[in-house]
């Protein structure tokens, strides 16, 4: 038996193929030894671990406050940019009308009126019935003016009125403020009106003329009445201000 | 034997001192001023002055109250764009409003203090907009103005009760 093992063996050797007890025994001890080595890859990487542990702890806590710190400087870049930005829209209106760059500051206590507080007042050169416009147009007008700060009138105001001119056709109108809209009022009924139409300011107390005011979203043509009505949306998103200028005619 | 008993003895409520009063009112015409806005549900917000004036309406006499209001409504007129004196006006009557409501009952019943809210809200809102219109604000937004005060009373109560109830919680604490 064990002349025929060994003569098995030899064979295999002398042919370079593999002797079937050489399979078997491989096969067998592959699977224990797979085990064997995850088990003892496993004790390995515990042990690792448990020598290691402290060492990870403050490892973690570094890159936890690392990452705190990161995520504080993130924001406060962001909030950086975002001013920057602001800042930069405003700018160039300020060159060209010579204004006051301002601040929202504050709102009106119960919302009852669509207003903003600004941080500049009379000692800044604010006067009362100064326009006020941001980036892409028309803001509202100064209704208060304090040395340090002033109140706001918002074109959507129900009592703000802003004269208005459609740039297309230099038909007239009156902005009035309709809350969460303007409306643009006595505009000429024979008027062809158009959707996507830029209403700017025409000359008036507060503004020079040619200051967006909006873009006409809707018509109102009555049958019976004399002039037509435009629903403008604003060319200001006027419930995320920031930054505006104060501009004197 | 007699069988006379003394009546017991019952503190009378005391509201809070002035100043702590007064820091409130700042506190919330801060905020009222600044952040409310940002949380404004259809252009209505909580008005946190209101919930202040009557906080402290319900705690004290009438003469009181009124003077709580009309420290309140002064700075709210301040604060407005144009409002004149109405929110004065409505306010100091709106605090009368309250104290008279809260006479004889608990002043810490949250039902009873949520009622007094609301009407005091609707109340308040109604003085408002007589006194604007009044004063030349233009007529025509009656009942949009009654849906916002509609809305501003549930508001108003909500953040009462929370007011109450952290109230509770910190004297429980102490």
């Amino acid at each position: 038996m064990a002349a025929a093992l060994a003569l098995l063996q030899i064979n295999a050797q002398r042919t370079g193929s593999v002797s079937p007890i050489a399979t078997v025994t491989s096969s067998i001890f592959g699977f224990a030894q797979t085990a064997a080595s995850a088990t003892i890859g496993g004790a390995r990487s515990l042990a690792t671990t448990v020598v290691s542990l402290p060492g990870v702890e403050s490892e973690n806590g570094r890159l936890r406050a690392r990452n705190r710190r990161l995520i504080e400087e993130n924001a406060r870049l962001h909030e950086l940019a975002a001013a920057y930005a602001a800042e930069t829209d405003v700018r160039p209106v300020v060159n060209l009308y010579h204004g006051v760059e301002a601040r929202v500051i504050g709102f009106p206590p119960e919302n009852e009126s669509r207003a903003v507080t600004i941080d500049k007042g009379t000692r800044s050169g604010v006067r009362r019935d100064d326009g006020v416009i941001a980036a892409d147009g028309v803001v509202g007008r100064v209704v208060a003016v304090t040395p340090f700060s002033s109140t706001v009138l918002l074109a959507t105001d129900y009592t703000s009125r802003i004269p208005a001119v459609v740039q297309r056709g230099r038909w007239w109108g009156i902005a009035r403020g309709n809350l969460g809209s303007v409306i643009v009022e006595y505009i000429p009924q024979d008027a062809p009106l158009r959707v996507g139409d830029v209403v700017v300011t025409g000359e008036g107390r507060s503004f020079r003329s040619g200051v967006p005011i909006g873009t006409v979203t809707a018509i109102e043509r009555g049958d019976a009445t004399l002039y037509q009505t435009a629903v403008l949306k604003t060319s200001v998103d006027l419930g995320a201000l920031d930054r505006v200028v104060v501009v004197s005619k | 034997m007699s069988s006379f008993r003394s009546k017991p003895h019952v503190a009378p409520f005391v509201g809070p001192a002035w100043y702590v009063a007064a820091a409130w009112l700042a506190a919330a015409l801060l905020a009222q001023s600044t952040v409310v806005h940002y949380i404004a549900i259809r252009g209505v917000v909580p008005s946190l002055v209101l919930v202040a004036v009557i906080w402290y309406a319900i705690r004290v006499d009438a003469r009181r109250a009124v003077l709580y209001g009309l420290t309140a409504g002064l700075c709210e007129d301040a604060l407005s764009a144009h409002s004149g004196a109405a929110w004065t006006i409505a306010t100091s009557l709106s605090a009368v409003l309250a104290s008279a409501l809260s006479r004889g009952f608990f002043a810490d019943s949250i039902p009873l203090v949520i009622v007094i809210t609301v009407v005091t809200t609707l109340v308040r809102a109604l003085l408002y907009w007589v006194v604007a219109a009044l004063g030349g604000y233009p007529p025509g937004l009656g009942l949009m103005h009654l849906h916002e005060a509609v809305l501003a009373s549930a508001l108003n109560a909500v953040g009462m009760v929370v007011v109450m109830l952290l109230g509770r919680r910190v004297e429980r604490v102490r």
